[in-house]
């Protein structure tokens, strides 16, 4: 029983939103779905979170390595949480309560995301720049064949977009165009790189049928089958 | 952050230089910029998911308020009960109900997922690819028959239950390197987008936040 | 410069001036304008109707139940007033309006543009009657006198026509994975050509085994709600038991609470399988944050500080792709990767061991497994690629049969047009 309702879920509700694309009365079926998901994912965080807690309490109770960090994650986590949930010092609230918009100018929740959330984010994003560096050398170390058709590839585009790249092949004559590296940047990129975008997309169009038939018929259900814990 | 305070943009600039700060290794200053982005960030996420999905679309949904016109839909119900099996496995002896929630997902994604693939990469690919392959100019017919050879030569290689050697292996081969051709595009195109998000960044801390620093002391 | 004085008398003068000059060319342009009527007839008497041309009538109003959906539209359709893009010319636009059968008064329900002649009405009630009427209008205000419908009546249907094609080559591609499956089950051999990355992964865990040093996997940075991330919950199934049997551990985190139940739920089972529920320890799967780049903040140190021999990164990756990768490389970890986002692809080649492309990654679960019946959905798979390919190769040679720039033959143009419209071509 415990093993079977689970796999009867799947087999049915996957059956009925491939149906529903195809009856127009089913349509509704399938935007409700989307929002069960995010219901069922707030109620799925009181785990995470739970998780989360847990580990980092466990962390400085236990005093194990790095356990002062777990404070910190600690009281940002609590601190962040009372601000966002009781929308402390949100202007809009004296008008419209909780129903204010939590992301109102000026609110405390607001003023942490933009002094905290925001450059922190955006600065781990940003080292990206040094990582691209540091796999375009790994790259140029190409190791066979695959590998230097990549780079070589990749240089072409890199040249196509900068000065010295466009100066370098300034001096071909007219009748030799094809291959001045503007030029054969975006040739490359309209042509060659739509070739094998296609066949990666069609790929894995194929590959997503089938494994969500494998998924809805119950043959791929490790996930799904855990013991009777 | 045009508006931000002199103390937010003082505390962004220090964290930015904290998360840099890796870069040389992992140090404490980076370990306390980590612990602060963990716990602050996940808690932003639960109130914003807190709000925007339980409150606007479940509790709004099912308890419009008055006068507002809108009916209840009752539907949201089939959410709430799937979101509370999914608690049940905080309960020991009933633990095995959160596999249910769990499998409905799967089975809803794979269903979307399948429609959505079928139709938005499968078919329109293949009908992109249905273009006359000779066409007014040399360059273009070139550029035709690139298209359509390298995008069947891709499929080649994707080929799991045929052994690649041969005529067969020889298409893969072209297949590969066609593929390989598209990820150094890819690869060649993002970096420049990638330096400019360092620049970026540098700015704020060249500009917005040493004119800050300066104000403030 | 100094500010022109509100004031000054040119400032009260000039728009009055202006004003009258803007009324009297209206009048003067319009072809029933007051001074092209009779002496004997006063101008105060003119009515509105003698100063604005009245436009035409739309004529030949139709409605009909609008086909494939849920009872819920009609399409209104009426042919242009004469005065729309000949005559007067002075149409500007067409009110169209609605009434139950039932009801005397006609509510507006839309607007549109001069020379638009169809308007696709929702929000109604199936199985009701609705009658339609239009009214072209002028830009002056003048409204034409109204046409009126007949009356329609809602529909509902059970299936949507415009899809027909897809779901017949849907139940070829499905059909064909469905049957390979069925096929496998009989026991016939079946050939599966190698894929580097799965076979290094035993290799891999392996060596993290032999090395001391734990695992990590990362099953995308999406929830469940991707079939990438379940792609990668299958693998992390068949990882897990191994790790498991090996006597090795395993760290997974992830972005999404949810994703995080499911790993749970996966590497338990994985342990269990292998006989060794007593080594599996549920905190080793954990929730981090649902921010993208906090989430990679903690892996990066998780990697820095644990230093996993292996890495796993299936799923589905935005940017954190090559921050992952690249930090991973600094570790010197054994890396495999697998995502079916196209933009990160080159960044797992550059900085990855192998890299699972696409549709490998949704094969990797089937290879795994040795399972005759996954695996024989994966020949399904290849029957839904020679359709592919012979589908493009098919039209590209009608199309240059057909077009003008190649042959021009209109038979090949016209059949090219139909079968490219079987996959959804020209709509």
């Amino acid at each position: 029983m415990k093993r079977t309702i689970p796999i009867l879920i799947t087999f049915i509700t996957g059956g009925i939103i491939v149906l529903a694309e195809f009856i127009p009365p089913w349509a509704i079926l399938r935007e409700h779905v989307l929002i069960y998901f995010q219901i069922i994912a707030v109620f799925a965080f009181f785990l995470g979170g739970g998780s989360l807690l847990k580990i980092n309490c466990q962390k400085v109770v236990r005093k194990r390595e790095d356990w002062q960090f777990a404070i910190v994650t600690l009281v940002g986590f609590f601190i962040m949480l009372a601000l966002g949930l009781f929308k402390m010092g949100n202007p809009e609230m004296v008008d419209l309560g909780f129903a204010a918009d939590l992301n109102a100018s000026g609110s405390w929740f607001k003023n942490v995301f933009d002094a905290v959330k925001a450059p922190l984010s955006a600065s781990m994003y940003s080292l990206l720049a040094f990582f691209i560096a540091s796999a375009s050398y790994r790259a140029f170390r190409a190791k066979n064949s695959d590998a230097t058709v990549l780079l070589v590839s990749a240089f072409i585009i890199l040249l196509g977009q900068t000065f010295v790249g466009v100066v370098s092949t300034g001096w071909m004559p007219e009748w030799m165009s094809f291959f001045k590296v503007e030029n054969l940047s975006l040739w490359l990129l309209a042509k060659a790189n739509l070739a094998g975008q296609r066949a990666i997309l069609i790929g894995i169009a194929l590959g997503i049928i089938s494994m969500s038939l494998r998924v809805i018929l119950g043959i791929e259900r490790t996930h799904l089958s855990g013991g009777d814990e | 952050m045009p508006d931000a305070s002199p103390i937010g943009i003082f505390i962004a600039g220090l964290l930015t230089l904290g998360i840099f700060s890796f870069l040389y290794k992992d140090n404490p200053v980076y370990k306390v910029c980590e612990a602060i982005f963990i716990g602050v960030s996940a808690a932003y996420w639960a109130v914003e998911y807190f709000y925007s999905a339980l409150y606007r679309k479940f509790w709004l949904g099912v308890f419009p308020p008055a006068g507002s016109g809108v009916e209840a839909d009752l539907l949201l119900w089939g959410g709430a009960i799937l979101g509370a099996l999914m608690l049940c496995r905080m309960i020991p002896k009933i633990n095995w109900l959160s596999r249910w929630p769990l499998a409905f997902i799967v089975g809803a994604t794979a269903g979307l997922y399948m429609m959505l693939f079928f139709v938005s990469n499968a078919m329109k690919q293949i009908e992109s690819t249905m273009q006359p392959l000779i066409q007014d100019s040399l360059l273009e017919t070139l550029g035709s028959f690139t298209i359509a050879i390298g995008t069947i030569t891709g499929l080649i290689y994707f080929f799991f239950s045929k052994e690649h050697k041969g005529i067969f292996g020889g298409a893969a081969k072209v297949g590969i390197w066609v593929l390989m051709v598209t990820f150094g595009a890819s690869f060649g195109y993002t970096v420049m987008s990638r330096m400019s998000l360092l620049i970026g960044r540098m700015d704020f801390l060249f500009n917005s936040w040493a004119t800050n620093f300066g104000q403030m002391f | 410069m100094s500010q022109p004085n509100q004031n000054s008398p040119f400032c009260k003068i000039f728009p009055t001036l202006l004003s009258a000059l803007f009324l009297f060319t209206i009048l003067a342009s319009s072809p029933k304008t007051l001074f092209a009527q009779d002496a004997e007839t006063s101008v105060i008497d003119s009515t509105l109707e003698n100063l604005v041309p009245i436009p035409a009538r739309p004529a030949n109003v139709k409605a009909k139940d609008h086909v494939y959906d849920i009872g819920e539209k009609v399409d209104v359709s009426w042919e242009l007033s004469p005065d729309d893009t000949t005559g007067l010319r002075n149409v500007v636009g067409y009110i169209i309006s609605r009434r139950l059968d039932t009801a005397s008064d006609f509510d507006s329900v839309g607007a549109v543009f001069s020379r638009i002649a169809s308007l696709t009405d929702i929000g109604l009630t199936k199985g009701e009657s609705y009658q339609y009427a239009v009214t072209a209008y002028t830009s002056a205000g003048a409204v034409s006198e109204t046409s009126v419908s007949n009356s329609v009546t809602t529909e509902q249907e059970w299936f949507d026509g415009d899809k027909f094609w897809q779901v017949l080559l849907l139940v070829i591609i499905a059909g064909s994975v469905a049957y390979f499956i069925y096929h496998a089950k009989k026991g016939k051999p079946m050939f599966l050509r190698k894929i580097a990355g799965l076979q290094a992964v035993e290799e891999a865990i392996g060596r993290a085994t032999e090395m001391g040093r734990p695992i990590l996997f990362i099953p995308g940075i999406h929830d469940m709600d991707d079939v990438q991330t379940i792609a990668g919950m299958t693998i992390l199934a068949k990882v897990a038991k191994q790790v498991a049997e090996y006597e090795s551990r395993i760290f997974v985190p992830t972005r999404a609470s949810l994703a995080m139940t499911a790993a749970r739920e996966t590497v338990r089972e994985a342990y269990m399988t292998a006989g060794r529920i007593d080594a599996y320890r549920s905190d080793d799967i954990y929730y981090v944050t649902d921010e993208q780049f906090g989430y990679v903040a903690a892996v990066n140190g998780i990697m820095t500080r644990d230093k996993p021999a292996t890495c796993f990164y299936l799923g589905a990756f935005f940017a954190e792709s090559l921050i992952l990768a690249e930090t991973g490389n600094s570790i010197g970890a054994i890396q495999i990767a697998g995502t079916a986002m196209p933009a990160q692809l080159p960044f797992f080649v550059a900085a990855c061991d192998y890299t699972l492309i696409g549709e490998e990654l949704f094969a990797a679960s089937a290879y795994l497994s040795e399972d005759p019946k996954q695996m024989g959905s994966l020949k399904g798979q290849d029957v839904g690629k020679v359709v592919a390919m012979a589908a493009i190769l098919i039209g590209a040679v009608l199309a240059t049969l057909g077009s003008e720039e190649g042959m021009n033959i209109e038979t090949f143009n016209s059949a090219f047009h139909a079968f490219w419209g079987v996959f959804g071509g020209g709509e």
